[in-house]
């Protein structure tokens, strides 16, 4: 009987959960299409597409492109000329390696620069409005992260949202207190991240305390190692100037990106092996401490290559463009890589060394 | 010495004492990953060859060699790998789709002093380098989960051989909510520790909220996240359904065989 009523509560729990995601998804939705108004840029929805002219280009480097003129009609969304038919005028290279080509439908923030009441207004283009786009797939990522995961699901996303807003928070605090060095915050910030993730992820029990402690030892480690490293040689070979939007010392913010970037991977081996060795504990109360430390090494082995794959393959893929582009202006192959994988490699060893350590 | 150099070294010297042979193993194939990157970009920058098949290609050997060398061949290391590729195949084509109406090809306007001087008219098609870009950056964190999912189903199949297909698939994807969580972790730490630099840039040039949201390098990083997020969570049903398949079918007959 009690278990009937309990069960048909958290039916109803489910359904009521299921029309709260519903309409969550339906009203964000509603709003990013609709929040022209709190835009104090001019948004204008692109209405008409015409090709004026389309010439073959050849760069200095023999590379062959295709130059294309588009006049745009738009409709204005909002602001002081809403409804107002603007003009636009739109060039790109075929590659659109650096600008886009539009199409009927595209939103477009513009700058209006002609205010002739009896003609269509003219003005230039200023950025897209992509904030649907970004909206679409963040909610298929939670969809399908709960559809899969259930309950740890949802403690994910919850995690991920939490991990985002401290390092907004941190970023912020960091910034307006200019004078506490952002390792010191990027150090407390990973205590946070850690206890909040792996406490969320995995539950609250002694599991969970040995992975926390052994990611704080991790990080250390390979804060200590990279430190030292980058003292030693003092920063030899590491392009700096090549690191994109700086506006503060490239060493702290590339040392604090190195720590941040490989505390998920550590966090990850180590939640695994702490599981796995606590499973093995309870299964067998008199494993000796020498066997479970040899359990405990073979476990890392498995998971220590495609851990360092991991970080290797995110921090690599970003440079693909920027190579490319290098690449096709005639630079030297090694000049290329030098400039723009340094810094990407040294995150991944770096991140590599502290899985292993981890395992350690 | 550089960094770089001695960063290697000591990775090397950590795998092997920690790993042994396997150790090795591993840091080899990181070299070999390395290889097979640099000379996919070398191809992607040829206007008559198309990138998507190149990152096609590329992720295929990059599969094996991560599957098949640091493990060995046999039915787990098989179905991870066509697990690995069938997710692939899925989020190419969500991909394909977000990336060509979001607009996030190419160079933002942040990064406008970094191109200066270089001709950006390169005849390569950069909506699909963007595509190649998440699809590769995802690669690594597929084939790790496809292959923790198959392996221990192999285990729990041998130990439980009446098991029904059904309860095998379930035990997979129940073995994947696991990890799930630990792997979009990993995956969410490695992009913002490597655009910590660029958050500080936001914030301290004054961007408004919306200037943000809808700036291209900050959706192209939400974008390349959140698929990798959704590469992640595909792969777990995608493998146990297939690793249940697999192993039902041809383990039976080898158990038998052995018998």
């Amino acid at each position: 009987m009690r278990r009937n009523i309990v069960k048909q509560f958290m039916t109803r729990k489910h359904i009521a959960l299921y029309i709260l995601t519903v309409l969550l998804i339906v009203g964000s939705f509603w709003f990013v299409n609709h929040n022209h108004q709190f835009y104090e840029r001019s948004i204008a929805e692109i209405v008409e597409v015409e090709t004026v002219q389309s010439e073959e280009v050849t760069d200095p480097h023999g590379n062959e492109d295709q130059l294309v003129t588009q006049k745009l009609k738009g409709v204005i969304q909002n602001g002081d000329y809403k409804g107002v038919v603007i003009q636009l005028d739109n060039e790109y290279a075929e590659s659109q390696v650096y600008d886009h080509e539009y199409s009927v439908g595209n939103e477009l923030f513009v700058s209006v620069d002609s205010t002739d009441e009896t003609e269509d207004l003219t003005g230039s283009i200023l950025d897209v409005k992509r904030d649907h786009y970004t909206l679409l797939i963040a909610w298929a990522f939670v969809i399908i992260l709960l559809l899969i995961g259930q309950l740890q699901g949802f403690y994910s996303v919850i995690s991920l949202a939490i991990n985002a807003l401290i390092i907004a928070l941190a970023l912020d605090f960091y910034i307006q207190t200019t004078n506490i060095s952002l390792l010191v915050i990027s150090g407390v910030s990973i205590v946070l991240f850690t206890a909040i993730s792996l406490l969320l992820v995995n539950g609250n029990n002694e599991k969970t305390y040995a992975a926390i402690v052994s990611t704080l030892l991790g990080t250390l480690f390979l804060f200590a190692v990279t430190a030292v490293v980058m003292w030693g040689t003092a920063g030899e070979g590491l392009r700096y100037e090549e690191m994109q939007f700086v506006t503060r010392a490239p060493e702290m913010v590339f040392m604090a990106g190195v720590l941040i970037g490989a505390l998920g991977a550590i966090m990850d081996v180590a939640i695994t092996m702490s599981s796995s060795l606590f499973n093995l504990y309870e299964k067998n109360n008199n494993i000796t401490n020498k066997a479970l430390k040899q359990s405990g090494m073979d476990i890392g082995k498995d998971i220590m290559g495609t851990m360092t794959n991991i970080l290797f393959f995110v921090y690599i893929s970003g440079s693909i463009p920027m190579i490319i582009l290098y690449l096709k202006n005639s630079a030297a192959l090694g000049f290329t890589l030098n400039m723009n994988l340094s810094l990407e490699l040294a995150r991944a060893l770096a991140g590599g060394v502290g899985i292993v350590i981890t395992i350690r | 010495m550089s960094v770089l150099v001695w960063l290697a070294i000591i990775l090397l010297i950590l795998m092997v004492v920690i790993g042994g042979q396997k150790g090795v193993r591993s840091f080899i194939a990181l070299f070999f990953n390395f290889v097979i990157l640099l000379v996919s970009i070398l191809l992607m920058a040829d206007p008559n060859i198309d990138p998507i098949i190149v990152t096609l290609v590329a992720t295929t050997i990059l599969s094996c060699i991560n599957l098949f060398y640091i493990n060995e061949i046999n039915i787990k290391t098989k179905t991870a790998f066509l697990s690995t590729m069938v997710t692939i195949v899925f989020l190419l084509l969500f991909i394909v789709l977000v990336t060509e109406s979001a607009l996030i090809q190419g160079f933002s306007e942040e990064q406008i002093e970094e191109i200066k001087g270089f001709s950006v008219h390169l005849g390569v098609d950069f909506v699909k380098i963007a595509v190649s870009v998440i699809i590769m950056s995802t690669i690594g964190a597929i084939t790790d989960i496809a292959i923790s999912i198959s392996s221990p189903m192999r285990e729990i199949y041998r130990h439980n051989p009446g098991i029904s297909r059904k309860s095998l698939f379930l035990s997979g994807v129940s073995i994947g909510k696991d990890i799930l969580g630990t792997s979009t972790n990993t995956l969410f730490f490695a992009f913002f520790g490597g655009y910590m630099a660029l958050l500080i840039w936001f914030i301290d040039l004054d961007y408004t909220l919306g200037e943000i949201i809808n700036s291209k390098i900050f959706s192209a990083e939400m974008i390349t996240i959140l698929a990798a997020g959704i590469g992640v969570a595909l792969v777990i049903p995608i493998t146990s359904w297939l690793a249940a398949l697999v192993l039902i079918k041809f383990e039976t007959k080898e158990v038998e065989e052995e018998e």
